[in-house]
């Protein structure tokens, strides 16, 4: 469970975030979305204790700022890609934590293994971190926050960078991980696949929280178009999936 | 298929930091053996160990007072330039960083200029004390005009051009106005182990010992400085501490090295960048191997130094930079048509 109350983050003098208040709850799939500039990524950086804020973060009960114990895995949206790096050892970075930095234990390797198999990277360990492509990478970065064995995962803007393909089978991936208890907070510009993944939807504009519900009544809502200066459209298809599109000629509409 | 254990290849591995190792040990032993007096190996081995050997007493004082100090003060100041350039390139992710890059050099030359000038003496005993505040006062002045510590390392690196150049400017204003000194501070500029005596190689060990010794222990969370501040405060890290205690235990190594020994200049990026080459591995993960082959690289040089032109000799900066540059270019011309 995190426990957001009246949240405040600024950068000098310019107020990035202002009195949020949120609740999410554990082993649940939450997504920030909102315009480009609404503070989605600052949120979740501050979710992970990396910027000084006003009011409170709670991780399970306890203010993140600076607690260096919990176990919150955090996978960018532009890594950095550390030179002469092979896959496997940058996936067991993952668990510095747990067993201690460059010490993997029995149980550690196992995991690695597992998740190796699982995030279909069998064969590509030995290769520099530095020559996979995107999709790759992606599945790295994943991998090596499963091997975290984390209690929270942020992702940021975890599918941007991925063809059709590779958005699915990377969403798919962090839902078995919720489906096993951890609590997922991601930020996406994609609000159909919000939807399709995330129990709940967190609407963002210029650093406050427009609206925070369940997806299906979020993505309805007359909040969400407004974030987006009314530019897009909403669809429900035949079988029922919502489809949620920019429209072109928004100018005109105006 | 279980995980087996060279797919997660601890970071250290003995063999390669033993070969590295017994390379630094045949490169001291050809270092004392070899020089305008020839001593035999046998004997300087038996010397070295301590057994009774047939060397005379003359041989036996060039062995044991000029030539071992020299050799194990060339050992010292190799590894911690090898090692503090590897520290840097991690810690500002710029292969190019070297030792010198926080404007240690140019403050350790305006300390070392205000020395030889301040006692009007072609050399005084001040002069590494002066060197070494030079280093350490240019870098502290580096990191107060940069502000806020590693927010930003580009940042830190232009503060350290700035603070370095407004060294070299004094130090330039200085040796006009006192012209006298402009030969002795040149010499010391291209580097010199000439002065080494048991006395200096003391001083040395202590500071380079403590800082390589901080520099090693840390060096697998130097892996955390190669991620994003973001996934290393994740992954359970605080990467501005690390950096702070990596930067500080370099800055101790490469001013001690200076105040020793001058500018020598190339093996702070030279060395990393052989070793990376040869155990394929990223800097963090070979750091003694690097310490080790950096002293052996500068025990090598210093011997070229000594006997290229006997009696007379180079300064050991242009041997490192005689070898360092060429080598550098064909590295990056490797790597150029490597990644077409």
């Amino acid at each position: 469970m995190i426990n957001v109350e009246n949240l405040s983050v600024n950068y000098g003098e310019k107020s990035v975030l202002s009195a949020i208040s949120l609740e999410i709850p554990a082993g649940s799939w939450t997504c920030i979305v909102g315009p480009n500039g609404a503070g989605k990524t600052t949120l979740l950086k501050t979710l992970l204790g990396m910027h000084p804020y006003s009011g409170s973060i709670k991780v399970s009960g306890v203010e993140v700022f600076k607690d260096m114990s919990r176990n919150v895995a955090f996978v960018p949206q532009r890594p950095e890609i550390p030179m002469g790096m092979t896959v496997i050892e940058y996936i067991a970075l993952g668990r510095a934590k747990l067993d201690g930095w460059g010490r993997e234990k029995r149980s550690g390797r196992l995991l690695i293994q597992k998740t190796l198999d699982e995030t279909q990277l069998v064969g590509l360990q030995r290769q520099l971190v530095t020559q996979l492509s995107g999709g790759e990478l992606q599945r790295v970065l994943i991998a090596r926050a499963i091997v975290q064995e984390p209690e929270v995962m942020l992702l940021d803007e975890p599918t941007s960078a991925l063809d059709l393909h590779h958005q699915i089978t990377t969403l798919n991936q962090v839902e078995s991980l919720k489906n096993r208890g951890v609590t997922i907070v991601s930020t996406m510009h994609d609000i159909t696949l919000s939807a399709m993944y995330a129990e709940r939807i967190i609407v963002m504009r210029e650093g406050k929280v427009l609206l925070d519900g369940p997806a299906s009544k979020v993505i309805h809502s007359n909040e969400l178009k407004m974030a987006f200066d009314h530019g897009i459209s909403v669809h429900t298809l035949d079988d029922g999936h919502t489809v949620i599109v920019a429209n072109k000629t928004r100018n005109e509409l105006i | 298929m279980p995980t087996n254990k060279s797919e997660l290849a601890p970071i250290w591995r003995w063999q390669i930091t033993a070969t590295f190792a017994l390379v630094l040990l045949i490169s001291c032993v050809l270092a004392v053996s070899i020089g305008p007096v020839h001593l035999d190996f046998a004997n300087v081995v038996k010397t070295l160990l301590g057994r009774s050997s047939n060397l005379s007493d003359q041989d036996r004082t060039l062995l044991l007072q000029i030539r071992l100090p020299r050799v194990a003060l060339a050992a010292l100041v190799g590894a911690a330039l090898a090692t503090s350039g590897a520290v840097y390139q991690t810690v500002f992710r710029n292969p190019l960083a070297d030792p010198y890059l926080l404007g240690a050099a140019a403050g350790a030359g305006l300390g070392a200029t205000l020395a030889i000038t301040g006692t009007g003496r072609t050399f005084t005993a001040a002069l590494p004390i002066f060197a070494f505040m030079g280093g350490v006062l240019a870098v502290l002045a580096t990191f107060l005009v940069a502000g806020r510590f590693f927010s930003d390392p580009s940042s830190l690196l232009l503060s350290g051009i700035a603070v370095g150049s407004f060294a070299t400017a004094i130090q330039t204003f200085l040796q006009q106005r006192n012209s006298q000194v402009l030969r002795p501070v040149y010499s010391w500029i291209l580097g010199e182990l000439t002065v080494a005596d048991w006395q200096s190689v003391k001083w040395a060990a202590i500071y380079i010992f403590i800082a390589l010794a901080i520099l090693i222990r840390i060096s697998k969370l130097l892996d955390g400085l190669m991620l994003s501040d973001e996934e290393a405060f994740s992954l359970g890290i605080s990467p501005n501490k690390i950096r702070m205690i990596a930067v500080g235990a370099a800055t101790l190594a490469t001013a001690t090295a200076v105040s020793v020994s001058g500018l020598i200049g190339f093996v702070g990026i030279v060395v990393p960048h052989i070793i990376r080459g040869i155990t394929k591995k990223a800097t963090n993960r070979a750091l003694l191997a690097i310490s080790l082959s950096g002293a052996a690289f500068l025990v090598l040089a210093d011997l070229g130094a000594r006997t290229l032109i006997s009696p007379a000799e180079l300064p050991i900066g242009v041997i490192t930079a005689f070898i360092g540059a060429p080598f550098f270019l064909f590295v990056l011309r490797a790597k150029r048509g490597g990644i077409q």
